[in-house]
């Protein structure tokens, strides 16, 4: 069947089966920053916002989502324009073999948007569902620590190419969605 | 269980003889060195190494940009995907395969089984090693004879995935079963069901018996360890147990195989080994090395499980019989039951001390379950002793025997460590345990005994012959244990309020290799652009851990550029040079050294032009900030310049390039202490480990931010070891683990703080005097939490993982 998704802020048609997930339609259509590293919801690699919310994208039917506007990892930021917590990320040097990592930088985004300051374990307990088998969380938790800090100082975060980008105090779906502009 | 006479062993000699073997190992193992050239800057002088430079694919894995084997899906519009029939019994002979029903599928592109012609029939070993592989040749892609519950038999490609995999389910197997064998110590035995015909094998390995299921028996030793073990000493016994444990890389096994428009077979593949995969896929298919290509893109984590052709024969023969780009992804239960995982393993210790707490013999036998095939078997067993004791190399009695037996159960495989964490627990926990028992202070009882700079390390040679001894040139142990004490806090430890609370510190120390000592090739070449820019081309494997970027920092320093004008391709065999792939802790080491020949190669032509520019002799000039500058002088040409120059000016016009390759006899070994902080419960048993420190001398560390991650990554993973329960099978072999969640990974929450330490020093084999540094923190915390829990509450646990029933069960036997 056809269904409707609004993909970081762009209005398409897919066609997808009811046996389906929102995991591999989303890869069928190019957004490779959804990662299936296991087989229903185990891993927490698929992870994106629908309506907000975070969800595991290998563990949602497609047809479920119809109607839902969807943020990939893609939304969040671009290689010159990177979201804080993708600029921590890679200043932490918390990345290794990045499969875990769009995931990751979901959950991080979605846990600084509801809690701007987070304990090092709230940190870690919205991590839970995440697997990292690279770096064993440590950087990673030293990543959002250090996120949540540049955005409630609303650092302007170094960008390359000569942009910076000024994030509010208040990160919100302003923060998360380019609103249209994304070239995944 | 004892071993026969088959170890080799070394030859005690007389003492004039020994004299004369002590002259000649020090002409051939000189403690002082030739430094390479640009070796000895001090850390403030360098301009790229010993930087925190950026990771340079970082960008575009924290955007999802990057491109791992299965996002090049949308590249192939006509492609085809692969499922496996697995067998389901634990050992027996398939006597039918009805393929019929899913060969009358829609959208079923071709079935093979053991019988058709796409299939190759010869024997290999999926182990990705040097050639001739030290492995035994005892497998088929597609098999007959079923040796555990996961071998592959049939294989499907299909339009998409869900009829892939319903077509596997269509195909029925018949089987005549045979009697199996899941225990190592009864797969031993003589009247054990046999898995393996002498006539089954190939490329057979030192000490095979497989009428004993035995696939090696291997051994060494130094001195006389019965004589001194038959002295006035303390003698001590202890028996070791570890885990199966997963390597869980998040991308699963997979692999693209198509024929290109110039007929030759392409394999875009998550592999750590991508020449060793290419030799294979050439031998196995009869098809020349020339006409396959291996593509590296990004990996999603190797950790050893991708050291081996584990899936690409898959997609190449269903490519080959479909004439379509054919993709295999291998299932996340498939992981846990079909690919590779820590071969487990029973190890015993015994010392012999005297009354002044001198060790005068260390004896190490250990009993190793390869599973049903040896990929790896032999080589793992053997580092269970040749990693951990070079830490006491001044210990004068040594020996080391291992047996590697079959059973019908999974497929074992390299790993992060390689032997080295099931050697270092039994090791470092017995040593822990004994200075206990002779009332000494464990970490100085190991001070005593642990190696220095300029020892010479028989136990390296215990196994490899006279040889393979080393001198040790760089060695921070002290400084490992000293830093890791204070940010333990070991020497001012307090107690919990709660009487039934006890605190507890435990240590370990490790030491590994860096490459594999005369058995290592790495390859590099540069070629500069007109603009001043350059591209590195590189056969080194970056599967994560950040060694693309460590090539460019090596590269930049020697080249006097900015990373950023560097473009680096690693590892594809159709653009890059030679390789052995990325295992034993090589990379940084090999191919980086190979990385700063090749730069130091194109230097040298560009001082030639610069020189002609600046018109000063080439001893004058220097690289650095983008150009050739003199030092004498002030003038300074740009590299772009020379790029220009190199190109279109004169009449000796060349295309500045540079080549390196790097192999060699050395294999320094990184050091790390280990420090477990934890808090045990004596009413139930339940403990906390407040924190992990582990101090890790890694000589140069190229990129300090890189290194802190894999010392962190490594540690957790050895935590892993210590407190899951890894793999575990029921009575017929048959892995009980599905999925992340029934694995117990510890999560997040799970884990405790881990703190790395670097501790520089300077290893002048080194390029810039770096060593290894990602496998040497695998080793020690379940030894070190092990000792621990020892020192909370007294009781010792040596059959990982470490559980509070186990804690329980001997705090009660204690107090009983």
């Amino acid at each position: 069947m056809d269904i409707e998704l609004t993909i970081n802020g762009e209005r398409t048609t897919v066609e997808a089966g009811s046996a389906d997930d929102l995991a591999t339609v989303l890869r069928q259509h190019g957004y490779i920053g959804v990662k299936c590293g296991c087989d229903g919801g185990t891993c927490g690699a698929s992870k994106v916002f629908v309506d907000g919310e975070v969800r595991m994208a290998c563990g949602m039917a497609a047809v479920d989502a119809d109607g839902s506007e969807i943020q990939t990892v893609a939304a969040l930021g671009t290689q010159n324009d990177l979201h804080p917590v993708q600029q921590a990320f890679v200043d932490n040097f918390a990345v290794q073999c990045g499969f875990c990592i769009p995931g990751m930088v979901i959950q991080a985004v979605a846990l600084l948007d509801s809690n701007p300051d987070p304990t090092e374990r709230e940190v870690r307990e919205a991590l839970d569902d995440n697997v990292c088998r690279c770096t064993g969380y440590q950087k990673p938790v030293e990543a959002v620590l250090d996120a949540a800090e540049r955005m409630r100082g609303a650092q302007s975060v170094a960008a390359d190419g000569g942009h910076s980008v000024t994030v509010s105090p208040n990160a919100n779906e302003s923060t998360r969605c380019c609103g249209g502009d994304c070239d995944e | 269980m004892s071993s026969d006479d088959e170890a080799p062993t070394a030859d005690g000699g007389t003492a004039s003889q020994s004299e004369a073997v002590e002259d000649r190992r020090s002409e051939e193992h000189p403690l002082e060195w030739d430094e390479p050239e640009n070796n000895d800057k001090a850390p403030d002088e360098r301009d790229s190494v010993s930087h925190r430079t950026e990771k340079y694919d970082d960008r575009k894995l924290v955007t999802g940009q990057a491109k791992y084997t299965a996002d090049y899906e949308e590249r192939y519009p006509d492609l085809a995907y692969a499922a496996v029939v697995r067998s389901d019994i634990p050992h027996g002979r398939v006597t039918d395969i009805d393929t019929s029903d899913a060969e009358a599928m829609d959208g079923v592109d071709a079935v093979l089984t053991p019988e058709s012609d796409a299939v190759p029939d010869g024997k290999y070993t999926s182990a990705g090693q040097s050639y001739p592989e030290p492995s035994p040749w005892d497998m088929h892609v597609l098999n007959k004879h079923v040796r555990y519950i996961g071998d592959p038999i049939a294989a499907v490609a299909a339009e998409d995935r869900t009829t892939a995999t319903a077509a596997v389910e269509a195909i029925e197997v018949s089987y005549e079963e045979y009697d199996y064998v899941t225990d190592p110590e009864a797969a031993f035995d003589e009247n054990a069901p046999q898995l393996f015909e002498d006539v089954e094998v190939e490329n057979e390995i030192v000490g095979h018996d497989y009428d004993r299921n035995r696939m090696a028996h291997i051994g060494g030793e130094l001195g006389d360890v019965a004589a001194a073990l038959d002295g006035e000493t303390h003698v001590h016994e202890t028996e070791w147990e570890t885990i199966r444990q997963s390597h869980a890389n998040v991308e699963k096994h997979t692999s693209l195989a198509y024929t290109n428009e110039d007929d030759r077979h392409v394999l875009i593949t998550s592999t750590q080994v991508p020449n060793h995969t290419r030799r294979q896929l050439a031998h196995l298919f009869d098809i020349p090395i020339r006409d396959i290509r291996v593509q590296k893109p990004r990996v999603g984590g190797g950790f050893g499980g991708k050291q081996a052709m584990v899936v690409e024969p898959i997609p190449l023969a269903l490519s080959l019989a479909t004439d379509r780009p054919v993709l295999y992804e291998a299932s996340r239960e498939e992981e846990f039951y079909a690919m590779r995982s820590r071969h487990p393993m029973k190890v015993k210790a015994k010392t012999a001390v005297t009354d002044e707490g001198d060790i005068v013999a260390i004896d190490i036998y250990a009993l190793s379950n390869t599973g049903a095939y040896g990929s790896h078997g032999m080589t793992v067993a053997g580092n269970v002793g040749s990693k951990p004791l070079p830490l006491y190399s001044k210990v004068p009695n040594a020996r080391f025997e291992a047996d590697i037996v079959h059973t019908n159960t999974p497929q074992t495989g390299a790993m992060r460590g390689y032997g080295a964490p099931q050697g270092t627990l039994a090791l470092e926990g017995h040593l822990d345990e004994v200075a206990r028992d002779l009332g000494l202070d464990p970490i100085e009882f190991r001070r005593r005994h642990h190696m220095e700079v300029g020892d010479l390390d028989e136990i390296a040679g215990m196994m490899g012959g006279e040889g393979a001894n080393r001198r040790i040139r760089s060695c921070g142990l002290d400084e490992c244990i000293e830093r890791g004490k204070d940010a333990i806090g070991y020497d001012d430890l307090e107690q919990p309020d709660e009487d039934h609370l006890h605190r507890g510190i435990g240590m370990a120390l490790s030491a590994q290799g860096t490459g594999v000592a005369g058995d290592e090739l790495g390859a590099a070449q540069i070629m500069m652009n007109e603009d001043g820019s350059f591209h590195l081309q590189v056969g080194g494997v970056d599967i994560g851990t950040g060694a693309d970027t460590a090539f460019l920092q090596i590269a930049a320093e020697v080249l006097g550029c900015d990373e950023d004008d560097i473009i680096v391709k690693s590892a594809d065999t159709d653009v890059t040079p030679f390789d052995y792939g990325a295992y034993a802790s090589s990379t940084t080491y090999i191919s980086g050294m190979a990385v700063k020949k090749a730069a130091e190669d194109a230097k040298a032509r560009i001082l030639h032009w610069g020189s002609k520019l600046l018109e000063e002799p080439v001893e004058e000039l220097e690289t650095g900030d983008g150009t050739v500058y003199s030092e004498a002088s002030g003038d300074s040409v740009t590299l772009e310049d020379i790029g220009y120059e190199a190109a279109y000016g004169g009449d000796e016009r060349e295309h500045i390039l540079g080549k390196g390759t790097h192999c060699t006899e050395e294999s320094p070994p990184p050091f790390a202490a280990q420090f477990a902080d934890v808090t045990v419960d004596e009413t139930t048993g339940e403990f906390e480990v407040q924190k992990l420190v582990v101090a890790v001398d890694c000589g140069v560390a190229i990129n300090p931010g890189m290194a802190e991650g894999q010392i962190e990554g490594a540690n957790h993973m050895s935590y892993e070891m210590a407190v899951s329960d890894g793999i575990t099978l029921d009575d017929e072999g048959r892995a009980e683990i599905a999925d992340f969640d029934e694995y117990g990974l510890p999560s997040a929450t799970e884990t405790p703080p881990i703190e790395s330490i670097l501790v520089e020093t300077h290893e002048p084999t080194g390029p810039f005097g770096a060593k290894s540094v990602a496998e040497v923190p695998t080793n020690t915390v379940p030894p070190a939490l092990s000792n621990a829990v020892r020192d909370a509450v007294g009781v010792r646990i040596r059959e990982m993982p470490i559980t509070a029933d186990k804690i329980k069960t001997q705090l009660d036997e204690r107090n009983s």
